[in-house]
């Protein structure tokens, strides 16, 4: 009895700290932000590239599902035009797919790249998106924070 | 020309008249044959010049615009200008699949002509094909289209903040298709190609038949004395001119459409109804994908 309540907070304070199952680095010009409900990691630029990471249970689907369930998504349901595929890989070498997008928010073109990973059950969602010329400009800052993913 | 009784006149106006409302149908055939009597097959001198009243109407009939535009249409209808002398339609109609228009005034000269297998008529097809692409550089976008369809010898028929309509060349349909796909990214493609071969033979005919009446009009016309026979043949007259200027302007239209295929572009995402028999996956994180909840910041 006593050791379960030993545990108990020590499993708290590893989730709290060590509670996302991946790492990734904010990279020089990006602040990660906190208490950000929907996503388990976001940061920005200052002048509103923001980037964010999601995991969630992968299910049974492998990655050629969910990138397809993406691409499918943001084309047919959200108007976006896919741009390219590409292949990549995580900092630790787990291959997932980058899709980019282009998409006219009241006129303006915007960016927007999702890179999607399958790994330990998880289905890794990394986004990254603004105005175009904005993302155009963060490109490096965004490949390099994304590059630096983790999966564990 | 001998001068002819009111009674004759009559007689011929009437003729005149059967023609008309039968050439007005479809049973274009039973117009040819009235055509083809001897009394219109005869060694005919030139046309008579219309009435001054109707000269300026007559005078402004010319497919060579729609000829140029048109290619094979346009030289079929080229032959069908009043500037040629009228030629008597053969037995069994002008211009139908599988025999040239060009053959009538040899085909009544000399029958062992028409007798010889003739090449058959390719189908006279419209094109046309909407794209839509995925909203991104919308501007950019329909400006490169513009010059797309310059570049191909075509031209820009409509423009709106989200789509473009331009008309391309027939012969390079596909290779505008092509084209206008590198420009974005395209959510939906329909290409169609209507077969309007059929209306294009007959308004062919029907046109044909109506200026061999127009013509025997203004002969009646010529030989008329009485003025009220005047009037009625003028009243008639100006009728089939109508007639034959509605007719000519639907050929120009179809020589157009067949010469110059539609495409239009428009930028916008598919609505839901668009989207035939796809479920969406039943992950709520799927639907928040985007930059709307993205940029969100709180």
């Amino acid at each position: 009895m006593m050791k379960a309540l030993w545990l108990t907070p020590l499993a708290l304070l590893a989730l709290a700290g060590c509670g996302r199952p991946f790492d990734i680095k904010t990279p020089p010009g990006m602040i990660e932000l906190e208490h950000q409900t929907g996503y388990a990691y976001r940061a920005m630029t200052p002048d509103g590239v923001v980037l964010a990471v999601r995991a969630v249970d992968s299910g049974k689907a492998d990655l050629a599902f969910w990138t397809q369930a993406v691409a499918l998504h943001m084309k047919e349901l959200s108007g976006y035009a896919l741009l390219t595929t590409t292949d990549v890989t995580s900092a630790d070498g787990v291959a997932g797919k980058e899709l980019r997008f282009g998409h006219d928010e009241s006129g303006k073109p915007y960016g927007y790249v999702v890179r999607v990973f399958v790994a330990d059950k998880h289905l890794f969602v990394v986004e990254a998106g603004g105005t175009k010329d904005e993302v155009d400009r963060a490109r490096a800052t965004v490949d390099w924070a994304m590059g630096s993913l983790r999966l564990r | 020309m001998a001068k002819r009784t009111p009674l004759q006149l009559s007689a011929m106006l009437g003729r005149v008249l059967v023609g008309l409302m039968l050439a007005s149908c479809a049973g274009a055939p039973m117009m040819f044959k009235e055509a083809s009597s001897p009394a219109m097959v005869a060694p005919e001198p030139p046309p008579p010049p219309p009435a001054p009243a109707l000269a300026s109407s007559m005078s402004g009939l010319s497919f060579s615009d729609s000829a140029l535009l048109a290619g094979r249409v346009g030289a079929e209808l080229a032959q069908l200008t009043p500037g040629r002398r009228p030629s008597p339609a053969p037995p069994h109609g002008g211009a139908v699949p599988g025999k040239p228009a060009a053959a009538p005034e040899t085909a009544v000269e000399a029958p062992a002509t028409t007798q010889a297998p003739a090449p058959r008529r390719e189908s006279l097809l419209i094109y046309t094909a909407t794209l839509v692409l995925a909203v991104y550089q919308v501007d950019a976008s329909l400006t490169h289209i513009e010059e797309l369809a310059r570049t191909l010898g075509g031209y820009l028929a409509s423009r709106t903040d989200a789509a473009i309509v331009v008309r391309i060349p027939r012969a390079r349909f596909q290779e505008a298709l092509a084209e206008v796909a590198k420009v974005g990214d395209v959510l939906h493609r329909e290409v169609e190609a209507q077969d309007v071969s059929d209306q294009v033979v007959d308004l062919e005919a029907r046109l044909k038949n109506a200026r061999a009446v127009r013509d025997r009009l203004a002969q009646l016309l010529q030989g008329a004395t009485a003025t009220k026979d005047a009037l009625e043949i003028e009243k008639e007259l100006a009728r089939v001119m109508g007639d034959i200027e509605v007719m000519e302007g639907k050929l120009q239209l179809f020589a157009d459409k067949i010469a110059y295929s539609t495409v239009t572009v428009r930028f916008q995402p598919l609505s839901t109804s668009d989207v035939h028999v796809m479920a969406r996956l039943p992950f709520p994180w799927l639907q928040e994908l985007g930059l709307g909840p993205l940029l969100q910041v709180k």
